[in-house]
């Protein structure tokens, strides 16, 4: 039963990335009429031309890089075997344990015990833990979390998170930009059709730049999450390892001023929401820990 | 007419489609088998090559435990030589025994236990020990998929076809489970 679900995971993964993709491409498309029906109707072939290019690149390079942009913006370091001794133990043997490739390791400083895991393959996959978590956990801890990261990797949740996180988390950054320097051209004199429409896709990006955050959470669906836990029981086939490192996690205080390290689109990647809010239900990236710690209990 | 004769190229295609399938999945299945089996050899060869550092280490402050140290020498040439990864794997499994019946010993001996080189080799051996373990369960895990594969239908037809039996599961000694008792 496991296997099968694991396999419909994976192909589910691939094809909703693949879809992710192609929606972003048409999505640049269209941004880039609504542009040329802004400035000229003439300059149509240029601007949909350069938008085609533009989208190219965007969806080429954010596919083939997204585990380094992830990586940059928490500014993890790569992880040395002399350094971080337990880390390369503990992924090493869950790497056998799985019968996936090792994947690269990073560290990222801060307190907080988490951890994410990124890569568009389980070839090309790493796993990033924090400074705190490598403090804190003890070995069976340690192992438990990254057998949980390396489900995400197996099934190829990684791919779909990292490319969700990073091609959404990077479109609301452009609206807000757009958004911004709507506000300054305003003012300037314009002839009433173009003013209309750059008024309407104003409104179109403020709509859609809360609707693209929110879709990030909805579609890392918080069932991953279970699923990545009891495939992590099957790895390491030693349940308390997971369910005492979520204990410690649910129990530590983390100061306002950690809580701000990791970007907001970013936050559905980690092995528990960095952000520790309190909402749960259907908006919540992750599901509560208390309801993971009762599951893995029950196996 | 026509569309008769399409149909049943169509069916064709799909037929043979089916067989290369399963045809690939039992390679795939198998390679990932004997993949993980090389695994286990590598790290039981990593244990057997630390071996003799350790006996070396333990010699210097540990002289007149010579029962325990040729028994993991022993442990250790019987090893080298086994023919056979069911056999290797035995005493693979038997050198592990009598590796935690020496660091047991070394308990008694703090000044080995404080010997920085002892210590790293101990260390060494117990990641190794670790590894063993993983790639075992891998293993096992493997040859579990091989044989639902094998066994369940309609590949159990394929798999006769193509001549693969189902694979049998690698038996870990029981005593080997079991901590080590010491008697002094």
């Amino acid at each position: 039963m496991q296997k099968i679900s694991f396999h419909d995971q994976i192909q589910k993964n691939k094809l909703k990335s693949f879809f992710l993709i192609i929606l972003i491409f048409i999505f640049f498309l269209v941004l880039g009429y609504l542009i040329s029906l802004i400035l000229d109707p003439s300059y149509f072939f240029i601007i949909m031309i350069f938008s085609i290019i533009f989208s190219m690149s965007y969806v080429l390079i954010s596919y083939y890089n997204s585990d380094k942009i992830a990586l940059a913006s928490v500014r993890a370091r790569p992880a040395s075997r002399s350094g971080h001794p337990n880390f390369y133990q503990a992924a090493e043997n869950m790497a056998l344990a799985s019968g996936l490739p090792m994947p690269r390791l990073f560290v990222m400083e801060s307190e907080e015990i988490n951890a994410f895991a990124s890569g568009r393959n389980p070839e090309k996959a790493v796993i990033c833990m924090t400074s705190g978590a490598l403090k804190k956990l003890n070995k069976q801890e340690l192992e438990g979390v990254i057998a949980h990261e390396m489900s995400h990797i197996a099934n190829y949740d990684i791919r779909f998170m990292t490319l969700t996180a990073v091609m959404i988390g990077m479109i609301s950054i452009i609206a807000q930009i757009f958004i911004r320097s709507l506000w300054f051209s305003g003012m300037s004199d314009r002839d009433n059709k173009a003013g209309a429409i750059l008024i309407l896709v104003g409104i179109i990006f403020a709509i859609l730049a809360p609707i693209a955050a929110q879709l990030v959470s909805l579609a890392i669906s918080r069932k991953r999450e279970f699923l990545a836990d009891s495939t992590a029981v099957k790895f390491t086939r030693y349940p308390p390892g997971l369910i005492n490192a979520l204990t410690k996690i649910k129990n530590e205080h983390v100061s306002e001023k950690e809580k701000h390290r990791v970007a907001k689109g970013l936050a559905p990647l980690f092995i528990s929401d960095p952000f520790k809010r309190k909402i749960s239900g259907l908006f919540a990236t992750h599901p509560d820990v208390e309801e993971r710690i009762k599951r893995l209990k029950s196996m | 007419m026509e569309a008769i004769f399409w149909i049943i190229i169509a069916l064709v295609v799909l037929v043979a489609i089916v067989f290369v399938y399963y045809y690939n999945r039992f390679v795939v299945l198998g390679n990932r088998i004997d993949n993980s089996l090389s695994q286990i050899d590598v790290q039981l060869r990593k244990r057997a090559d630390l071996v003799p550092n350790l006996i070396n280490s333990v010699k210097g402050y540990a002289k007149h435990e010579k029962g325990i140290m040729t028994e993991v020498t022993k442990a250790r040439n019987l090893l080298m030589n086994a023919k056979g990864f069911e056999k290797r794997v035995k005493a693979g499994a038997e050198l592990e025994r009598s590796l935690g019946k020496l660091f047991a010993i070394a308990e008694n001996y703090p000044q080995l236990r404080a010997n920085e080189n002892f210590l790293q080799l101990q260390n060494e051996l117990s990641a190794i020990e670790d590894r063993i373990a993983y790639s075992r369960q891998f293993y096992n895990d493997s040859i579990l998929t091989y044989n639902n594969a094998c066994q369940s239908f309609p590949g159990n037809m394929f798999a006769n076809l193509y001549g693969k039996k189902a694979k049998q599961f690698l038996q870990i000694p029981q005593e080997s489970r079991a901590v080590p008792k010491v008697s002094f």
